[in-house]
């Protein structure tokens, strides 16, 4: 049993009053001389007794009463280890949410954070239960929910921190679900946390069961952080004549508010190339070019690294040097095509740096089976697929990942070899005149669609402005899907996804034959898309950021060689592995059921193909989120009262959870002693006022 | 001053001179009565009644005797000087002055004096021998009657007050003296040689059997018995409010009592006493008046001149 504000119990002099009251009628009662007692002797009594009982009786409610009321204003509390807490205010359901993003490895803030827990989950009682979360972008229930303090334990002392940055809804949101499902009458959340500004938006709507409550346990401490963190790296790469170069320059961030000097150091493929001294002023941003290196042939590791401070885990920015990486794209033409049939869109693709498109524009009667060996995309400008062994070839290559643009253009269907039938993502109808009405546009777009996500924001391209004269009917096949419909509804462009590969067709034509569109501004970065999405390359990233999920099929780069090696007996499903930094394998494929992965640890992954050896594969960087870096705090109490419907009056407690506070908030005997000094107070009322009566009636 | 004002306790406690009192008293008492008291006419004859065997012979009216050839026996009108004695109890309980003692508060002792006082003078104005005998456990003080006895009687009613005021009050359980009324109205009974008004002055603090008891040995030798029973208004209201301790005056016992919820009981309690007594007191032929002492003394004065009116008519 502890008090909240022990100070109150001064006013248990207040006893004195009744009491002294009582004691000075007692002295007034002196004597008093009666001529004789022989007619008192003769009433019984116990009736005297009885009324002197009643006054002693009355004297005990008014003084409990008083001790009740000084009690209940002395909040009093029950530590939680009393056996009999629990039974007494019902059992607890408790939700310890552990902040385990990478700035918590800031001086000892992890040490007091797992401590704090601990002392969180130590005092639960018979009934009780908790249950321990880890978060950082997500939650993690360590536990189920459990009254056992031995699993508690083991799952705390198995935490790790993250190498994530730090999102509170998603863990309150964990918590509300947990408490919800649970029926025990007392619900609770602890959050532990540095409570870093950047995790919490004020916007976020989340709100804890109805009777909730929730602590939150700073660890942060009340200093300002200094801290120095590569928040930062960009990778300019120039041509000095026939050799491509890179200037890696790294971005260093002082959120101090001391100047401080470090030393800047660039590792590639793990040795130390140059090292520069920078000093970053306070709450500043410093800069360091380091010079330029060659380009390697294959992709090599990188990492800018600073002299290791309070938060390591910032002080190093990994990143992948890797050489120029296209999309290599062979455009089939006609052996008698129209002029310029091809150029619009192998000159539009010859723009791109960012990936760049190698294009080859071949005829149909030139064609080669190795033409397709390690295409990205093959386009059939208004040729019919190949028949026969090279027909075969360019299935396999579609099957292992590569992509198929079809333009049928008025090419008859009966071309068509029945082999590719179960490919084409539709069949071919007649051919559309709308040249007497202006031609059709294109009316519908799927936004979400790869190829059209570059399109959702607005002003950023306008499909409307392009007519389409001449088109051909495509009538989609059940397995495939429209991606873009005319505004008479016939479908403008389907895809269909075959082996690890895409095959996709056209309506119109690529050339302003049939359509203006390669006239109009969404010409270029439409094909560019398409492309891309179609030869299945992903954006060149040069590192990821922990908790991002790795989409093998949306980056064709990285996979690519180990495809190109699995060669024609390989398909999508060819088997991968990727190796975390800790050396946690995960099977992967380039494009089956399992493609994605989460990279949740800083530094370099690998990607390996069958028969690759360990160290040779794709390594992947991966870094801290940098906004992690931030280390600005915010007030906790704004988090507690956001999300809790009647928000705490605490404080938030300082190292430990079972801080007297939040004991006695959860607990609020107060309140059960205010109700029963009141009812003893109106009882005493109504039978003083009883005797009273009895006492004018006897008059 | 009005006969209601000079019959009023209150007033008649400022007066220092019992004498004075008395006539007082007495004074504007008869000045109030609608008619003149008769108050006997000394050796009137009454009238004949037939010899009966133990007759005094020299009663015998022998005239008519000669007449009639018959032996009648004349009667004549009952002596007008008779003693009148009274027994003032003055035992601890009668010291009592109620609830509001002060300067202008009358006891019952006090108001017994009045009465006695009072009495007696009106007495001695009618010739009769007047006495007295005050009591407690015994006899304190007599005066045997006489008709020059006014000023001794007065004198010991004064003492009596000054005596009073002397004697403290018993510690409680130290007292053994039981103050009864059989042991001192024995004694008196056979001091009384003379047929005798006897009038009782007292609180009556005994259980009516035992009060008719003590007094059948006065009534027994042919005395004429008037009881005044005398009660405080406190004693009959029992206004008490607070919770205190109450010490009995004649034993010193102290009893823990809480008036407020004792008072209905007791109420009941005296009223069915003082009922007991009437009715008893009735069945044996005694005047008995029950007294408030925040009274006039005229409804005493009534009492007993009605009372001396039939004794006086007695053959």
């Amino acid at each position: 049993m502890g008090l909240l504000a022990p100070a109150f119990l001064a006013g248990l002099l207040a006893i004195g009053i009744p009491i002294a009251i009582h004691l000075i009628n007692r002295e007034r009662r002196v004597v008093v001389q009666f001529p004789s007692l022989m007619f008192l002797h003769k009433i019984p009594y116990r009736s005297i007794r009885r009324q002197k009982l009643r006054h002693i009786l009355l004297l005990a409610m008014r003084c409990l009463a008083l001790v009740l009321l000084v009690a209940a204003f002395a909040r009093p509390f029950l530590q939680r280890h009393s056996a009999g807490t629990s039974s007494l205010l019902g059992a607890r359901e408790r939700v310890v949410l552990v902040d385990r993003s990478y700035s918590m490895g800031y001086s000892d803030h992890w040490k007091r954070a797992l401590d704090a827990a601990r002392a969180a989950t130590r005092g639960l009682a018979g009934n009780d239960r908790a249950t321990i979360v880890f978060f950082a972008n997500d939650p993690v229930a360590a536990t189920e929910p459990t009254a056992n303090p031995a699993r508690l334990e083991r799952a705390i002392a198995a935490a790790k921190l993250s190498s994530e940055g730090t999102r509170y809804e998603p863990a309150l949101k964990l918590a509300a679900q947990i408490l919800s499902a649970s029926n025990l009458p007392r619900k609770e959340v602890v959050m532990i946390s540095d409570f870093q500004r950047v995790g919490w938006g004020r916007r976020d709507d989340i709100q804890l069961p109805s009777g909730a409550s929730m602590t939150a346990v700073d660890v942060g401490g009340s200093s300002p952080a200094s801290d120095l963190a590569v928040t930062q790296v960009s990778t300019d790469r120039d041509r000095v004549g026939e050799r491509d170069r890179v200037t890696v320059t790294a971005r260093v961030t002082n959120v101090g508010a001391v100047a401080r000097t470090v030393d800047v150091t660039l590792d590639l493929g793990g040795r130390a190339v140059e090292t520069k001294k920078l000093t970053v002023a306070p709450k500043g941003v410093g800069q360091a070019r380091f010079t330029p290196n060659a380009v390697p042939t294959s992709a090599t590791r990188g990492t800018v690294r600073i002299t290791h401070d309070s938060l390591p885990q910032n002080d190093a920015f990994n990143f992948t040097l890797t050489p120029g990486e296209a999309v290599s794209v062979l455009v089939v033409q006609p052996s008698k095509p129209r002029a310029n049939q091809s150029l619009f869109v192998s000159r539009a693709l010859a723009i791109g740096d960012r990936p760049a498109f190698h294009v080859d524009v071949k005829s149909e009667d030139a064609l080669r089976a190795q033409d397709f060996l390690a295409r990205s995309l093959v386009v059939l400008d208004e040729v019919p697929p190949p028949a026969g062994a090279l027909g075969a070839k360019l299935r396999e290559s579609i099957l292992a990942g590569t992509g198929l643009l079809v333009v049928p253009g008025d090419l008859a269907s009966g071309r068509w070899s029945t082999e590719w039938r179960p490919l084409m993502p539709a069949t071919l109808g007649s051919v559309i005149d709308r040249t007497r009405d202006a031609g059709a546009t294109v009316a519908s777009v799927d936004y979400g669609h790869p190829v059209f996500e570059l399109f959702s924001a607005p002003r950023s391209g306008d499909f409307s402005t392009a007519h389409l004269f001449r088109y051909r009917q495509l009538v989609a096949r059940g397995d495939t899907g429209v991606i873009a419909r005319l505004d008479d509804g016939a479908p403008a462009l389907v895809e269909k996804t075959v082996g690890a590969g895409k095959v996709l067709m056209w309506a119109s034509s690529l050339d302003e034959y049939w359509t203006d569109l390669p006239l109009q501004p969404v010409f270029l970065p439409f094909v560019h898309a398409l492309a891309k999405y179609a030869g299945r390359f992903g954006d060149a990233r040069g590192w990821f950021v922990a908790g991002d999920v790795l989409d093998l099929s949306r980056h064709g780069e990285l996979t690519a060689p180990f495809v190109a090696d699995a060669g024609a007996g390989a398909a999508g499903d060819a088997p991968l592995v990727l190796e975390s930094p800790s050396g946690h394998r995960t099977p992967l494929t380039a494009s089956g059921a399992e493609h994605l992965s989460t990279l949740s640890e800083q530094g370099f992954y690998e990607l390996r193909g069958p028969g690759t050896a360990a160290g040779s594969g794709r390594p992947i960087a991966v870094n801290v989120d940098p906004k992690e870096s931030d280390l600005a705090r915010f007030d906790p109490n704004e988090l507690v009262a956001a999300v809790t419907a009647t928000p705490g009056t605490g404080a938030p407690a300082s190292g430990t959870a079972a801080a007297p506070s939040e004991l006695e908030r959860g607990q609020t005997i107060w309140w059960y002693l205010l109700v029963v000094a009141l009812l003893l107070m109106a009882a005493e009322t109504v039978l003083s006022n009883r005797l009273s009566k009895a006492e004018v009636q006897s008059m | 001053m009005s006969a209601e004002t000079l019959l009023d306790p209150s007033v008649l406690a400022r007066i220092g001179n019992l004498e004075l009192l008395a006539r007082t008293v007495v004074d504007g008492f008869v000045n109030g009565l609608h008619r003149s008291p008769h108050l006997g006419s000394s050796t009137d004859f009454a009238e004949h009644r037939s010899y009966m065997p133990g007759d005094d012979i020299r009663g015998i009216d022998w005239r008519l005797f000669a007449r009639s050839d018959r032996y009648y026996v004349k009667q004549f009108e009952a002596e007008t000087n008779t003693n009148f004695v009274v027994l003032l109890d003055v035992s601890p309980s009668m010291r009592y002055r109620g609830a509001t003692e002060g300067p202008g508060s009358v006891g019952k002792l006090d108001y017994g004096i009045y009465l006695a006082a009072a009495l007696t003078y009106f007495s001695s104005k009618q010739r009769d021998r007047v006495g007295l005998a005050t009591f407690d456990d015994d006899i304190v003080e007599y005066v045997p009657p006489s008709a020059k006895h006014l000023r001794l009687v007065l004198h010991a009613l004064e003492r009596t007050t000054t005596r009073a005021e002397a004697v403290a009050a018993p510690e409680a359980g130290k007292s053994t003296r039981s103050f009864t009324l059989e042991e001192p109205l024995k004694k008196l009974s056979e001091s009384l040689r003379r047929r005798s008004i006897v009038l009782l002055i007292s609180d009556l603090y005994e259980e009516p059997d035992a009060v008719i008891s003590a007094l059948a040995n006065v009534r027994g030798r042919g005395n004429d018995v008037i009881i005044f029973h005398l009660l405080d208004r406190t004693e009959l209201d029992f206004p008490f409010l607070d919770a205190t301790n109450f010490v009995d005056l004649e034993t010193g016992e102290k009893m823990p009592v809480i008036p407020e919820y004792l008072r209905t009981q007791y109420r009941e309690v005296v009223a069915t006493h003082t009922a007991t007594l009437a009715r008893r007191m009735q069945e044996q032929r005694l005047d008995y008046a029950l007294f408030d002492t925040s009274k006039p003394l005229d409804k005493a004065l009534f009492t007993y001149l009605l009372a001396r009116e039939r004794f006086s008519t007695a053959r």
